[in-house]
Order: C-alpha cells, then structure tokens, then sequence
C-alpha cells in the first residue's frame, strides 16, 4: 500500500488534515500526475505535499523557475494527456493571468489552485484576505470563460478539488480552486470515506477519421473533441483566434463563429458547474452572502441572531464563477435585505448587487488580515433586519 | 448556540514549536473522537515575531473554525499576551511561563504560573518548553486521556527527540498536577 492508498484507506476516513493536504490528496485522487509550481506562502504545503505523493503514482512534480513557467508546463502536460495541477497565491496568481487565458482560449483543461491572502503586490503573506474574487473571473485579458469553485472547509477543500478535475476535463477549461490563507492552513477532523466516490471524469478523445478532425468543431455540447497526442490526428493549437481547423484567423465570421461558441460553452453545462448552499433562506429577514472563512463566520452568526429572535439565512455560492444567480435569487426572494461580509474592499458585494437589482445589499468590507467574526456578522445583520422592517 | 466548543490558543513567538504541540494535541482530542479545528496566526519571518496556534473542540462539526472566546491559553512568550488576554473567557485558564512571560495584568481569571521553558532547560534543551505546556496544559485542563496524547506526541516526533519529548510530557504533567494557582493574581 503506497502513500496515496494509505491516505485514502476506509481506516484513515476520520482523520485530521489541513486544506493545503487535503487539495494534494485530492489532486491525486482525481488522477492528476502532473504539478509544476512554485513555491508561495500561504500554498506552499500543495506543493510540498504532492512533491512526496506524486512519485509514488508515477506522477511528475517539477518545481519550476517561476509562476509564468510553471503554469506553461501545466497547459503543456495537459495539452501531452495527463491531468495537470499549479498552486499559487497573491503575486504568483497574477503573474499566471496570461497564460490562464491561453489555457481558455486553447481550451485547455488545467487546475490551477489559489490561496487568497492580504494583497495588492505581496501583501500580507501569511495573513488572509478575498482580495481575488474579481481577478479569479478577470484577471487575464480579453473576454473569455472560466470556471471558479471556492470551497470553505478542508472538507470541502477535497470534494471541490476532485469536482475541479472532472470540469476542467469535461468542458475544457482552467478551473480556478479560490480559497483563503485560514481554510488552507486549517487543520480539521474531516470524514472522507463518501468523498471517494465521486465521479472521475475522463476528458472527450478524439474518436473518427483522421483526415476530417477538426481540432475545434463541435457538437451540441460545444466543447470540441482533444486529439490524444500521437494518436495520428493533425492537431494546431494557439493563442491566436483560430477557426475550427485549429489555424489563426481574423475572419469575422469564423472568430465570431467560434469565440462566441468558446464565450457560450459553460452556459450548456450549467447543471454540472452550479453549486451552492442555502441555510434558512425560505424564511429569513436578512441573507448573507458569503465564501470561504466569511461563510463559516456567517454560519455561527446564524445560531447567534436566532437566539436573539433574528432570523437569518445564508447563502454560499460554492461555484463562485460562473455565479449561480438564479438559485440567489430564489434565496432571497423573501428576504428584505442582503449582507455580504467579505475580506476585501468590495467585489463579491458588486456581484451580488449586479444580480438582485433594486433589493438592498449591505457589505462588512474588510481588508486588514482579520477575519470577519461571527459576533460583527450578526451585530450587523440584526440592525438591517429592525432597519427594513 | 448549537452545541458546546471549548477554544484553546498556544501563544508565543515563531520557532517555539507552538503550532506542532497544538497539532499533537489536536491528533490526540481526534483518536479520541473529539472534532477539533486547529488555526494559526504566524508572521513572515521564521524566528520570532508573534504567533499562536487555536484549538477550537467540539462535539459535533465546527461551525466557525477560529477563536471567539479563548477557554484556555498558554502563554510562552510575552509577546503573545496583548493579542490574547481580550479573547479570554472570564474566569479562564491561563498558564504562562514564568521567565518568558513573567508579568501579567489584572484580570478575571485562573492563572497559573510555571517554569516550562526552565524545566525545559533542565532536561537538556528549551526547544522542548511546547511539549512541557502541552503536559501542564493536559494535566490541568483535563481536556484529553494521556494515552492519547503520548501516542500522538510519538508519532509526530523524530527519532533523535523522542526521549526528551517523552521526559518533556511528563515533566509537563507533573507541573500541572503539583500546582496550586497564584492566588494573588486572580482578580475579579
């Protein structure tokens, strides 16, 4: 029994791990074999852990020279046929936004992971923040899609990490795991003996004649077949808007044709993407609205408000990118307000704004590397219920 | 409030050791099928500068991971006194080190002062003081079976430490048993 089986044995299900570890065991759970990173606090312990675990599946681990090649060599992995993994955080995940684009517009399926903590520039290293909320969707130029799962528990870490595998490979796309420095270096009792069944999705291989491949032609689905390398399929990838053949073009019916198939491809695979948890929203005053260690604050500001007669209700996008809006809406559809605690000057609260048009948001903005308490949450949201009443 | 949780924060400075003997304690609470969270707040620099390692311990999943209302806390450094002393329950445990963090302020709560980084000294190295408070804090806590936390404390130790981590608990222990508290720094 190697390492890996040993993590995974139905023995060790209840066991303590930290978000970092639980993102690595998972990586390797999902079948990825390949990591190139760089080395950042607060992610570093993605990296250092499946620098010992990937060798004992045949995996390959490289630590690189920078963030910009070590994201190269993932969309080269991936492009060879392994499933592929980058960890990083604050300056590391900027300076991998050019290539996160080259991987959306090539479609190229990749996971890249990044732990928020206190920016801009370098920041705060090891305090945390959710300064990355606007970046994680934006960040690289032009317009494209992009899928981001935000998990807030070390066990959520696991499940959202192997649910970030199975999307990237089966829309083709980079899938951005969103997670803060608290949930990363968190260490918690968690139960991983059902999280193992989750599915392990294969990407679609290109099957049919050779000589009518076309590397980017697709079916109802919109996500075009990959050519498995050496397979015999001739194969142009680029950065360059290209045509279906795979070729640059600058043909406006052909980009037009294509970007807006590459800009629409999510939006048929929604059912799979969205997730969310709702918490007493039916018939609650005021939702919250939040991700990661905000979202764990607002889940005991809910039992504090209640036993003060305020009821509250959460909502927690787990998908945060494309956001779930209609099942935000249902949410809050009773309530009178929204509160949208989070660790940075305002992004998630835009969004949130942007969707529910017309009904108050209220935000606790904070950028100072303490985490909102559930006390501040509550206090907040009992005032806005008695203010709307 | 959904269910009981009990907080417990190790505090000191960077290199103590602070967040290996929470992580030992939190393998000890977990073989004995307590949920537990354990957190850090660390500085950049790797020696030095403030930093601490919670326990949040629960029945039943915890909700919020971080500290609110500390039950418990140790203190091996003076420097972890200022962020701390706020987050204290009234009428809280502290055990603080008697040459590192030798003056407190007035306050609500049961204070027991002990020589952890002295005893450490004694038996050969002050590297070994967490392991010591881990001991006192165990002895005087009562918060996990002693089985537990020596089979924890082996297992996340290396060969070449193991004995003076073993002499280190026990002599741990043994100070939290003997004391009485200081009586005249209990205000309130």
């Amino acid at each position: 029994m190697n390492a890996v089986e040993q993590a995974l044995s139905p023995k060790a299900a209840l066991r303590l791990i930290s978000g970092n570890h639980a993102c690595a065991l998972a990586a390797v759970a999902a079948g990825c074999r390949f990591f190139a990173g760089y080395p950042i606090t607060p992610s570093s312990e993605v990296a250092e852990r499946l620098s010992q675990l990937l060798p004992e599946v045949d995996g390959v681990f490289v630590q690189m020279e920078d963030e910009i090649a070590s994201i190269a060599a993932v969309i080269g992995a991936s492009m060879g046929g392994v499933k592929a993994l980058t960890a990083t955080s604050g300056p590391g995940f900027s300076l991998k936004q050019e290539n996160i684009g080259y991987a959306a517009g090539a479609e190229i399926p990749c996971v890249i992971v990044n732990v928020m903590r206190g920016g801009p520039s370098t920041g705060m290293p090891t305090r945390p923040a959710q300064g990355d909320i606007m970046q994680s969707r934006w960040g690289s130029h032009g317009d494209y899609p992009i899928i981001v799962l935000a998990p807030a528990s070390v066990r959520e870490i696991y499940t959202e990490t192997l649910r970030a595998f199975d999307l990237a490979e089966t829309c083709r796309t980079p899938v951005v795991l969103l997670y803060d420095q608290v949930i990363a270096q968190l260490t918690e009792t968690v139960d991983l003996a059902d999280a193992k069944d989750l599915r392990n999705a294969e990407r679609k291989w290109a099957s049919g004649p050779r000589e009518t491949y076309q590397p980017y032609a697709t079916g109802e689905d919109g996500i075009p077949a990959m050519s498995r390398p050496g397979a015999g399929y001739r194969v142009h990838t680029t950065g360059l808007n290209h045509a279906e053949n795979g070729f640059p073009t600058q043909n406006p019916e052909a980009v037009a044709r294509n970007l807006g198939r590459l800009l629409t491809k999510l939006d048929r695979h929604r059912e799979a993407i969205d997730s969310w948890q709702a918490i007493g929203c039916a018939d609650a005053e005021v939702v919250i609205v939040a991700i990661g260690i905000s979202a764990r604050a607002a889940t005991r500001a809910l039992d504090l408000a209640r036993a003060r007669g305020v009821r509250l209700g959460l909502f927690r996008p787990v998908t945060l990118w494309p956001f779930p809006e209609t099942a935000l809406r249902e949410a809050t559809k009773n309530a009178r307000a929204v509160l949208v605690p989070e660790m940075n000057a305002g992004q998630l609260s835009l969004e949130v704004e942007r969707i529910l048009g017309g009904k108050r948001v209220d935000a606790i903005h904070r950028y100072n590397g303490e985490p909102i308490t559930p006390a501040e949450i509550a206090e907040r949201a009992e005032a806005l219920a008695k203010e709307a009443r | 409030m959904r269910d009981a949780r009990l907080e417990i924060r190790i505090g000191g400075t960077g290199g103590q050791g602070l967040i290996l003997c929470a992580k030992m304690l939190a393998d000890a609470l977990c073989t004995t099928g307590s949920r537990v969270a354990q957190s850090q707040t660390y500085e950049p620099t790797s020696r030095g500068g403030y930093c601490n390692s919670d326990l949040v311990i629960s029945e039943r999943e915890v909700d919020f991971p971080l500290a609110t209302a500390l039950d418990c806390l140790v203190l091996l450094d003076r420097m972890a006194l200022k962020p701390s002393l706020p987050l204290l329950k009234p009428g809280g445990l502290v055990i603080a080190d008697t040459r590192l963090c030798p003056e407190l302020p007035a306050g609500h709560y049961r204070l027991h002062h002990l020589p952890l980084s002295r005893r450490a000294i004694e038996l050969g190295s002050e590297r070994v003081a967490n392991i010591v408070a881990l001991g006192a804090l165990a002895a005087l806590a009562g918060i996990c079976e002693r089985k537990a936390l020596e089979h924890a404390v082996r297992a996340e130790t290396p060969k070449s430490f193991l004995d003076i981590n073993l002499d280190a608990l026990a002599a741990g222990y043994r100070l939290g048993e003997q004391a009485t508290p200081t009586a005249a720094l209990i205000f309130g």
